[in-house]
Order: structure tokens, then sequence, then C-alpha cells
């Protein structure tokens, strides 16, 4: 798939899972990569950007193990954000599959 | 490549990342290296998912860049953006430098003018001032003091005037170069996705 579009899409995905509960980076990373084939690495500067521009706040908490954690919440700034580029998505994906059954039809 | 491998190459390739953000990111991903072997997973086999750290670290290079640009209106940051972009290797160096440093020059030879314009002015009037008590060093050349007060005022005004208007025409120019940065930026971005 073309990467570009992958990003675009990376960026709901992290909204979406975000929207859920608060998550620690490795967390975060392994429930997006087990779904989408994608360098895991790209994920923390996309985290990073959202964070900047207000769609998420962090916070450190302590972990059974030791050391503590960041974790990623979503703002309400974020959740707006969300909900516009889920929008966007459903919209795209309609008219994807209507040109798809138009092509059956015909 | 094991861990310590994977971050001393991200830390390398942070270079121009102010201080404190390159710790930030660094500790990211040392935390995923840590949650990782938790969870029993190879420091190599954890690097390998991550990606190149090199690609990885232009691309928080050009983020840091971006918002450099963005932020600050200042001359100083503009400037460094600038110069730090060139380093990136997508400006045109062969054709955006010699334009850029042409337009600077011309930016600073205006203010020199408007500079001695005002200076100009402002000297006549000392000179009116100065005459009666040195008469030996001043002269006014024979012309009336009414005149030269007319005179004297019209360039300092005229010479005000075009420092505000320098001030303004320097602050549009770096407005317009903050922005050809940022967009040389997103083109880079964009290759580097392809990559």
């Amino acid at each position: 798939m073309n990467v570009q579009f992958k990003k675009g899409v990376l960026e709901l995905c992290v909204l979406v899972v975000l929207c859920r509960r608060d998550y620690y980076g490795y967390e975060l990373v392994h429930t997006i990569s087990e779904n989408i084939d994608i360098a895991e690495g790209t994920i923390y500067p996309l985290l990073r950007r959202l964070t900047k521009e207000g769609y998420f706040t962090t916070y450190l908490r302590e972990s059974e193990e030791g050391p503590s954690r960041k974790y990623y919440q979503i703002t309400e700034k974020g959740q707006t954000y969300k909900e516009d580029l889920l929008q966007e998505w459903s919209h795209f994906v309609s008219s994807v599959n209507n040109l798809i059954q138009e092509e059956e039809v015909a | 490549m094991n861990k310590e491998q994977f971050l001393s190459q991200l830390k390398r390739s942070l270079s121009g990342v102010p201080e404190t953000e390159k710790k930030d990111i660094l500790y990211d991903y040392e935390e995923h290296f840590r949650s990782g072997m938790e969870n029993d997973q190879k420091e190599e086999e954890i690097a390998r998912s991550l990606g190149k750290p090199r690609v990885l670290g232009k691309s928080y290079r050009i983020e840091s860049l971006l918002d450099e640009s963005r932020g600050g209106r200042r001359t100083a940051n503009v400037l460094r953006a600038v110069f730090a972009s060139l380093s990136l290797g997508f400006f045109n160096v062969i054709i955006t430098v010699p334009v850029f440093a042409g337009l600077l020059a011309g930016l600073i030879s205006l203010w020199a003018g408007a500079v001695s314009l005002a200076m100009t002015g402002v000297a006549v009037i000392l000179a009116i001032i100065l005459q009666p008590l040195l008469p030996a060093f001043i002269t006014l050349g024979g012309l009336s003091i009414p005149f030269l007060i007319f005179v004297s005022i019209g360039i300092s005004a005229l010479g005000l005037l075009s420092l505000i208007g320098m001030w303004k025409l320097s602050q549009w120019f770096f407005k317009i170069t903050a922005k050809y940065v940022q967009f040389n930026l997103r083109i880079i971005k964009k290759q580097e996705a392809k990559a």
C-alpha cells in the first residue's frame, strides 16, 4: 500500500485506539502493529507531533515491573479531531465502495 | 543491531534537534526497549521492528525545523532554519543560496541608506545648534538658518519614514523566507515518506 496513505490512516488509528483508554508507548505500538504492517518506530514521531498539537497529554505512572511508563491520554481537542477524521474516512471508504460496485454492475 | 547501537545511531541522526527534545525522544525508545524486553523480546528483534534509526531521526529533524520556522518570527530562528535545512540537503544550493544572499545584501544596503538619510537630518540640526559655539569648525556655507531648519526637518522626516518602511520590508522578507523553508520541508517530508 502507498506509504503516504498509510501514514494518514495511522494517525486515525492512533486516535481511535487512544479513545478507548490511556496507553503507554509500547502497548499502543503493539496494538497497532498487530493490525497494520508498519515500521513500529514511526508511531513515536506521530505521537510526539499530535501531543505538541494538543491532541494528547502525557503523564508518568509506575509499572508493576518497576520503572515508570509514559502514558498518552486523548484531550477533548483530540476527540473532536478524531471525529472529523473518522467522518472523512467513512466518506472516503463509501465512495470507493460505490465505485467498485458500479464497476461490477457495468 | 542491539539496543545500544540503535540508540546511538538515533542520537547521532538527531543532531540539530534541541537538547531537551533529544532527551525526550531517546527516552521514548529506551522505554520501548525496556517494555519489549519485559515481554521477552530480544533487543535485536525490537530494533528490527522499530525500523531504521536514521530514517526516524530525519523525520524528527524535519518536524523540529518546521516548529522552529513556524514558532519564531525572530530573525535568528529563520536564519537558523535556512542553514539547518541546507544540511538536510534539499535546498538547491546553487540557485537558492546566491538568490537569498543577494536579497539579504540588498536589504542590508537599503537599511544603510535609510540610516544615513536619518543621520544626515540630525547632523544638519546639530550643525545649526553648534555653529555659534564652534565657528572655527562648522560653517553653514552661507545658507540661511530658516532654510537649513526647513531642510533638516525634511531630511529627518524622510529618514524616519524610510526606517519605518525598512522595518516593515524586513519583517515581510523574513516571513516569506520562513514560508519558503516550510514549503521545502513539506516537500522533503513527502519524499521521505515515499522512501
